[in-house]
């Protein structure tokens, strides 16, 4: 094909260039004749340039190409017209003579070019020679022909179209109204020529034809900008003749390219302040198009443009008789009903851009945005959709309709005092669902939303129950692990945001949210929980601080280490064990530290529950070896424990920490022991440290012993060093059992076996480590008048 | 005018009375040539002078008497032996004798009734002349002067337009209408053509004003027809219930009145021809008479007054327009 494209091409430049040939030959002949003032002569070589314009050859760019090189050549002949009248030379008949021609192309053209000059030059006969004018353009009924000859005529006029403010001679006829029916009637005949078009030649030949009529469009638009610059034309011309005039002709062609065209055209043309005045029936009218046309299209431009005229800084805004919002919302649920095949993502597009004039000109009334809400329900119900697969268009529309009110408020407490924005939600399907409940999570973390009352927890965490719970409707196989993760990790970051400054309802609110969340399954609640947990503590603390004005606050914290503890061992129903042991650690400590009436029981019932993880739930060897060590740790830092709740938990730590599989972990753990032995505190001795040194150095020789076994060289060294360095803490903490004979035993075992190591990067960490030590010694002894350690006969 | 070289010899000169205000007209002559003439009307008295100058002053000249007629004769071309006359006015203005010296004699023909228009046709030839003779032994000196006729007519009293509806069946069918069915020769043909039904593919449609010129009786009639204008008036195809403008100036074009019937010789006839041509170039067309007349001068007016002439449009009494009007309201 495009061979003969490119040959079609050939021929229309071919054919162009002769006719544009032949018009430069007659043209200059006219203006010869017109200077030796031979006006006859000169018309009849007018009309044969004009006589080019009758071909059928050319294709429309081809067409204007020649137009507009004729109509150059006719303002020539105008102009000298003109001039000859204006000089008194006038011409008997001229208007008559002109209608010899016995072709109508070439009559017409210059019969408007003549009349134009009457009309300039005798302005009494303004009034019958436009309207004749645009009358006798009947005659030509050829689209393209007809479409070009009425747009020179539109072209010809504009300057002499009577219009309001105008300064005219006496006599001078015409006013506003024959200026508005001329424009109106040429408009109306040549999108009728424009319509036609489409229904002429072969039917395989639509797209071509249709991308032609798309270049000539302008050609028929070009009459309503003419209208909308008419000073005349005000609010009320416009309302009663111009807008109906148009709207006829756009409504009855029944041309889905042409309306469309028009309607838009007419919103751009005219001003916004004619749009308000004039909605219902634009409106109206865009009910009555044609199924093709994309209504939706239409309807957005308006409100748009509207939309952006109410928030124009400098504009008068939407006049209060006009309810804007109140006349679209019926005018597009009328389109909507009459338009029973308009896709439903356009349905829900159309709502869209209501939402959106309703925010931009009403940021107020969220009841606007719940009205556009409800209508868009009541429509999914009427349509009886399921679930909308997320990849479907209406689907994506929705979503785009639900982030409005979410990104505009950004407050989603306000999104939750629209009624039917969750009914709406319900419509998702559930990768939508998630995808949106993560968005307005995302939202409210981004604008610190704070949510302060149960009930609006509820409604959130009803809203965004797809993060929270199992669906009904959820895919079978596992989500990816790292998404799910990042995904619960906002829930949990969302948790933070549930708050409420009376410590009542935040526990109500915690409550709450244990409900929703506790329902979540083993694989949501390890995210979830833990939040709570921590925001429980944290409500604990904060009950504290209000001692002094709620009486019944130990109650309260009881209650609150009760509900942390039933949180936590949801945890350990879900098989998990390491995260609720650090819970219970966290909530010892806390509870400690608070102090309520019966705080000990519970720190030691927690710590208890610790114990007991560690001991039938972990069996990983390095697991337990970080388990014990957080349990001894916390313990060490617990100060509410009296000596009869103290040494069994103290001893069941030594011993666990001599239970440890390996060797190695056995002699860390154990040498961590020691520290129990000396800064744990027993609410006995008034929160003094125990400070046992036998018990201390019972701990480092049992490390020592342990590490002895050890058959590893290199980590036994490393044992070695790390026990020296533990004595060392206690020789500096002044336990007097800890001797500098003690400490040099030590360091010449290890300079002993140091040698014997094979040279690795790991022994050289080792020496590196030693030597440290050592040089931490060396430090301490020549500052040793500084603290009370004695560093007498240390060998370095 | 002198055969034997000597003797006496005279010329004639016909001299109108008003001839230096009278109006002249062009009128085509039988060779198609264009020429001025003295224009008369029917009734109007033709008088002048005839002019006798003697070749020879102060020599007698002989004379059998002189006269002078006024004729008015129809000669057809396929008969050029007998001419016609319908008009044949004699006046004697000298009694048998002599003319010593050049002489003038007055005429006058008073209220000549002259009740056809000059015609210079295909086959037929109507014309009015003056015929000066001086009678004499061997050879008459005769002098003729045509003169142009036209024939007032006064402003039809019934001139309803012409209306009609035609049409191929279930193929196209128009509606046209003509606002008069009485035109004066500058007058402008308005009308409109209503399209009721379009099935055919319609190029252009055309005007065409036809004059036909019948001669002789019973079985020796002979017609000649010749297309006077041809005038687009559409471009394009219409659909139905379009409505095209017709405006067609008279002026332009040579005719005459319409000629009925003349003397029982021949008539002229003019006729308006509707052309639709479609893209297989067929013609369609409807033909119908209208009569011309000719009117007195028109006076002249000012330059809108010309152009609200020349602007005007039938607005239209066909039927046609208001039915497609209430059928696309019924439509809608």
């Amino acid at each position: 094909m495009p061979a003969t494209q490119q040959s079609m091409q050939d021929d229309q430049e071919k054919l162009l260039d002769e006719a544009v040939q032949a018009v430069k030959v007659q043209s200059f002949q006219m203006k010869r004749c017109l200077d030796k003032n031979k006006l006859m002569d000169a018309l009849k070589h007018a009309s044969n340039t004009l006589g080019e314009l009758r071909t059928s050859m050319l294709s429309p760019k081809s067409y204007y190409e020649l137009y507009m090189a004729i109509s150059d050549e006719l303002h020539y002949l105008e102009i000298y017209l003109t001039d000859e009248f204006a000089k008194g030379r006038k011409v008997a008949d001229l208007y008559e003579l002109v209608q010899y021609a016995g072709n109508i192309i070439p009559r017409l053209y210059l019969l408007i070019t003549v009349g134009v000059v009457y009309v300039k030059s005798f302005s009494q006969s303004r009034r019958d020679i436009l309207k004749d004018l645009v009358e006798m353009c009947r005659g030509v009924q050829h689209p393209l022909r007809g479409l070009f000859l009425r747009n020179y005529l539109l072209q010809c006029t504009r300057n002499v179209l009577p219009d309001d403010g105008e300064v005219t001679e006496e006599g001078t006829t015409g006013d506003i109204n024959d200026s508005v029916d001329f424009v109106l009637l040429n408009f109306a005949e040549m999108n009728k020529l424009w319509v036609r078009m489409q229904h002429q030649g072969h039917s395989r030949d639509r797209e071509k034809r249709e991308k032609e009529r798309q270049e000539l469009r302008i050609l028929v638009g070009t009459n309503l900008v003419r209208l909308s610059q008419l000073e005349g034309v005000n609010v009320d011309k416009y309302t009663q003749v111009v807008l109906p005039g148009i709207l006829d002709q756009a409504v009855n062609c029944r041309d889905s390219l042409a309306q469309e065209y028009l309607m838009e055209c007419i919103i751009q043309v005219f001003p916004d302040e004619f749009h308000l005045q004039t909605l219902n029936s634009f409106l109206r009218a865009c009910a009555e198009l044609h199924q093709n046309v994309n209504v939706k299209n239409i309807i957005i431009a308006l409100i748009d443009r509207l939309a952006l005229f109410a928030h124009r800084e400098d504009g008068p805004g939407i006049p209060a008789d006009i309810k804007l919002f109140d006349v679209f919302s019926q005018q597009v649920a009328s389109v909507i009903q009459s338009r029973q095949e308009m896709p439903s993502e356009d349905v829900v597009s159309l709502q869209v851009s209501l939402i959106n004039l309703a925010m931009k000109c009403y940021p107020d009334r969220i009841d606007y945005v719940d009205k556009v809400l409800e209508t868009t329900l009541e429509i999914f119900n009427k349509m009886n959709l399921e679930h909308m697969a997320t990849s479907s268009a209406v689907s994506k529309e929705l979503m785009r309709l639900l982030k409005i009110p979410v990104d505009i408020y950004n407050n989603i407490l306000t999104v939750l005092q629209l009624q039917h924005f969750h009914p709406l939600f319900e419509y998702f399907d559930y990768e939508s669902r998630k995808i949106m409940s993560s968005y307005m999570l995302g939202n409210t973390l981004d604008n610190n939303t704070v949510i302060k009352a149960q009930e609006q927890v509820d409604a959130v965490l009803k809203l965004v129950s797809t993060l929270i719970q199992d669906q009904p409707d959820q895919p079978s196989e596992d989500p990816d692990p790292e998404d799910f993760a990042e995904e619960q990790n906002l829930v949990g970051r969302f948790i933070h945001m549930l708050h409420s400054e009376d410590p009542d309802q935040q526990y109500m609110i915690l409550n709450t949210a244990r409900k929703h969340f506790g329902a979540g399954g083993n694989q949501r609640i390890r995210f979830t929980l833990p939040p709570l947990v921590f925001a429980a503590y944290q409500l604990a603390f904060r009950y504290k601080e209000s001692s002094s004005v709620d009486e019944k606050w130990e109650k309260k914290c009881q209650k609150i280490f009760s509900f942390a503890h039933q949180t936590i061992s949801a945890l350990i129903k879900a098989e998990l064990a390491e995260l609720p042991l650090r819970l219970f650690l966290q909530g010892a400590l806390a509870a400690g530290e608070i102090g309520f009436e019966n705080h000990e029981t519970v720190a030691y019932e927690f710590m208890s529950q610790a114990f007991s993880l560690y001991e039938d739930e972990i069996s990983d060897s390095k697991a337990q070896l970080s388990a014990i060590t957080l349990i001894i740790g916390t313990f060490e830092r617990s100060k509410c424990f009296s000596e009869e709740n103290h040494e069994p938990l103290r001893t069941q730590c030594a011993l666990a920490a001599s239970k440890l599989l390996k060797k190695a972990d056995q002699c860390r753990a154990v040498g961590t022991c020691a520290q129990l032995f000396w800064s744990g505190r027993s609410s006995d001795k008034n929160g003094e440290e125990i400070q046992d040194e036998k018990r201390v150095m019972e701990c480092l020789k049992k490390a020592l012993k342990i590490a002895n076994q050890c058959m590893d060289s290199s980590l036994q060294v490393q044992l070695f060093i790390e026990i020296l360095n533990r004595y060392i803490y206690f020789h500096e903490k002044q336990n007097e059992a800890v001797t500098v004979q003690v400490l040099n035993q030590l360091i010449q075992k290890v300079q002993d076996d140091l040698p014997n190591l094979e040279a690795c990067e790991e022994a050289e960490l080792i020496k590196k480590h030693f030597h440290n030590t050592l040089e931490h010694l060396r430090v301490r002894k020549e500052s040793s008048e500084a603290d009370g350690a004695a560093y007498d006969g240390l060998l370095l | 005018m002198s055969f034997f070289g000597f003797g006496q010899s005279a010329e004639i000169d016909i001299v109108l009375n008003d001839a230096e205000t009278k109006k002249k007209v062009e009128h085509k002559t039988e060779d198609g040539k264009k020429d001025k003439y003295f224009l008369f009307y029917d009734g109007e008295t033709v008088s002048g002078k005839v002019n006798v100058t003697l070749k020879n002053p102060g020599k007698r000249f002989e004379h059998q008497g002189i006269k002078i007629e006024f004729i008015g004769q129809i000669e057809l071309y396929y008969d050029r032996g007998n001419h016609h006359e319908f008009v044949s006015l004699v006046k004697d203005l000298a009694r048998p004798g002599e003319l010593t010296q050049s002489q003038t004699f007055d005429f006058e023909f008073t209220h000549v009734e002259k009740p056809y228009e000059s015609y210079t046709g295909q086959n037929v030839k109507l014309r009015y002349f003056l015929r000066a003779t001086i009678s004499r032994r061997l050879n008459d000196i005769t002098k003729e002067m045509d003169i142009v006729v036209h024939t007032l007519s006064t402003y039809p009293e019934l001139n309803s337009s012409i209306k009609m509806e035609v049409g191929i069946e279930d193929c196209l069918h128009i509606e046209f209408e003509y606002n008069k069915s009485k035109y004066h020769l500058k007058d402008v043909i308005v009308g409109k053509i209503y399209f009721l039904l379009v099935r055919i593919k319609i190029k252009h449609m055309e005007i065409d004003i036809i004059k036909r010129e019948t001669t002789g009786t019973g079985p020796n009639v002979y017609h000649e027809n010749d297309t006077i204008a041809k005038y687009e008036i559409m471009d394009g195809a219409p659909v139905r219930g379009e409505s095209i403008p017709i405006r067609l100036f008279l002026a332009g074009y040579e005719m005459t009145p319409t000629m009925r019937d003349i003397n029982k010789k021949f008539s002229v006839r003019y006729y308006l021809n509707l052309v639709l041509i479609d893209e297989e170039e067929r013609r369609y067309f409807k033909q119908q008479e209208i009569t011309l007349w000719r009117k007195g001068d028109i006076v002249r007016k000012s330059m809108s007054h010309q152009a609200a002439i020349a602007s005007q449009r039938f607005e239209g009494s066909a039927t046609a327009e208001k039915a497609l009007a209430q059928a696309k309201e019924d439509s809608n």
